[in-house]
């Protein structure tokens, strides 16, 4: 628990991209694993809902699922992580990038998605963490004295 | 859509019958026969009855007679077992008695917009009839309904409508075309009722440990239940807020109801977030600072 380490990396040889197989769903599947997901799991254009998103339909165990695909923002990458075999680091807590993805599919189970979903408004942050971030500039500096 | 026969006009008679509401797998048809009431007793003649006693070719005949015969109009209604498993496991699910009475009142709008000039409808009941019969008469003061246990062997219009119904769901079902694309999937589905060791086998055959089973099948029907006992768990978020949905651990079902109890905001509350003492910006948001992980 000491160090924790992420290795972040985008590009390499083994690197799968799972753009447009990212899907984040409305329920807790007690499993962790490989699943014949795009077999079972079919997804199909439902129109474009009433606040511009472009929708999506489908059935996981009965239920109707209805979700939107969202480029991940610009400069922003999605990481799949994995924690590395402990054996070869048994001190540190560290993770691999096992494959990257640029968009997500969220679902929701009943109801179309909308930008008042949490999913959508937690990217909201981004806009808010950059802001936050930025360095002040003296010019900016200046300004907001001058308005005070 | 052809032109409408002159007898429409006049005053008709319409039978609405189902197939396919007890299976587990496959569509539930709802099918509807009409025809001039002065029409009615050479209805009679053409030896249809209720569909279940007929043999599958005697029925296919009837079915071939009737689509010939410019005297008789008929309709389906399809519902897909996509549709019947998602609106009985909605949030607020919907039953298969109130799924049932909206396809027959739907068929009875349908062919009533065609302008076929409808004055009586026989049905056989789903639910009570006295309750079934006052719905439909709400829906449509102009017709006389006759709500009936077994009208489809009492009524040759309902006795029509059946045959109707059971062909076109037969046809539905041999002509599935499964969703998925799994390897080693078979299509000897039997009948689909429960009970049918075709359709058991079938079922044995295609449980799927993370998905449950293809589409075709009704996940709604209490006969699933048997072949999940030992696959994945899966918890829904629609299910946290419903006091009888499948909650994980018996503690966790016993906190929820209680804070249930006259507590509306409180509990969308907890929904939101369980973290304490976050901003209200990332607990709306689901945001947490996660440092150890």
């Amino acid at each position: 628990m000491e160090k924790t380490s992420i290795d972040l990396k985008r590009d390499g040889m083994e690197m799968e991209d799972l753009s447009g197989r990212v899907h984040q769903l409305p329920c807790s599947v007690k499993f962790d694993g490989p699943a014949s997901v795009s077999h079972y799991f079919k997804p199909k254009p439902s129109g474009v809902g009433d606040e511009g998103l472009p929708l999506q339909q489908a059935h996981f165990r009965g239920r109707l699922l209805q979700g939107t695909t969202l480029n991940l923002p610009h400069g922003y990458s999605g990481f799949v992580l994995a924690k590395k075999s402990p054996d070869d680091n048994s001190n540190s807590n560290s993770w691999e990038t096992k494959a990257t993805f640029r968009d997500i599919t969220y679902w929701n189970h009943d109801y179309v998605p909308s930008h008042n979903d949490e999913f959508l408004r937690a990217f909201h942050w981004l806009t808010l963490a950059k802001a936050l971030h930025n360095p002040v500039t003296p010019e900016e500096l200046a300004s907001s004295s001058n308005v005070l | 859509m052809g032109s409408l026969p002159k007898w429409a006009s006049k005053p008709c008679i319409m039978g609405i019958d189902e197939a396919g509401r007890g299976p587990v797998l496959g569509p539930m048809v709802y099918g509807c026969l009409y025809c001039a009431s002065s029409y009615l007793k050479t209805l009679a003649t053409l030896s249809f009855a209720d569909s279940k006693t007929l043999k599958e070719e005697k029925r296919e005949e009837l079915f071939e007679g009737l689509k010939a015969n410019d005297s008789i109009g008929w309709d389906v209604d399809v519902i897909d077992p996509r549709e019947l498993s998602a609106k009985m496991l909605k949030r607020t699910k919907i039953n298969l008695n109130e799924i049932s009475h909206n396809s027959a009142l739907g068929l009875i709008d349908r062919v009533l917009k065609m302008g076929v000039l409808l004055t009586e409808v026989y049905i056989d009941t789903v639910g009570d009839p006295g309750k079934y019969e006052m719905k439909l008469s709400k829906s449509f003061p102009s017709i006389k309904f006759v709500v009936a246990k077994k009208a489809d062997s009492l009524y040759p219009v309902v006795s029509g409508a059946s045959i109707v119904a059971k062909v076109t769901r037969d046809h539905a079902l041999k002509e599935w075309v499964l969703d998925e694309t799994a390897e080693n999937m078979h299509r000897n589905f039997g009948s689909g009722y429960p009970g049918d060791p075709q359709t058991k086998s079938w079922l044995g055959d295609h449980r799927h440990s993370i998905f449950g089973f293809p589409t075709l099948v009704r996940f709604s029907w209490g006969t699933c239940n048997t072949y999940f006992k030992d696959i994945a768990e899966v918890l829904w978020e629609s299910d946290d807020l419903d006091e009888d949905g499948g909650s994980n651990n018996k503690n966790g079902k016993r906190q929820l109801k209680l804070s249930n109890v006259g507590f509306i905001s409180k509990r969308s509350e907890e929904i939101e977030s369980s973290g304490k003492g976050r901003c209200r910006f990332f607990e709306a948001r689901k945001l947490e600072l996660l440092t150890h992980f």
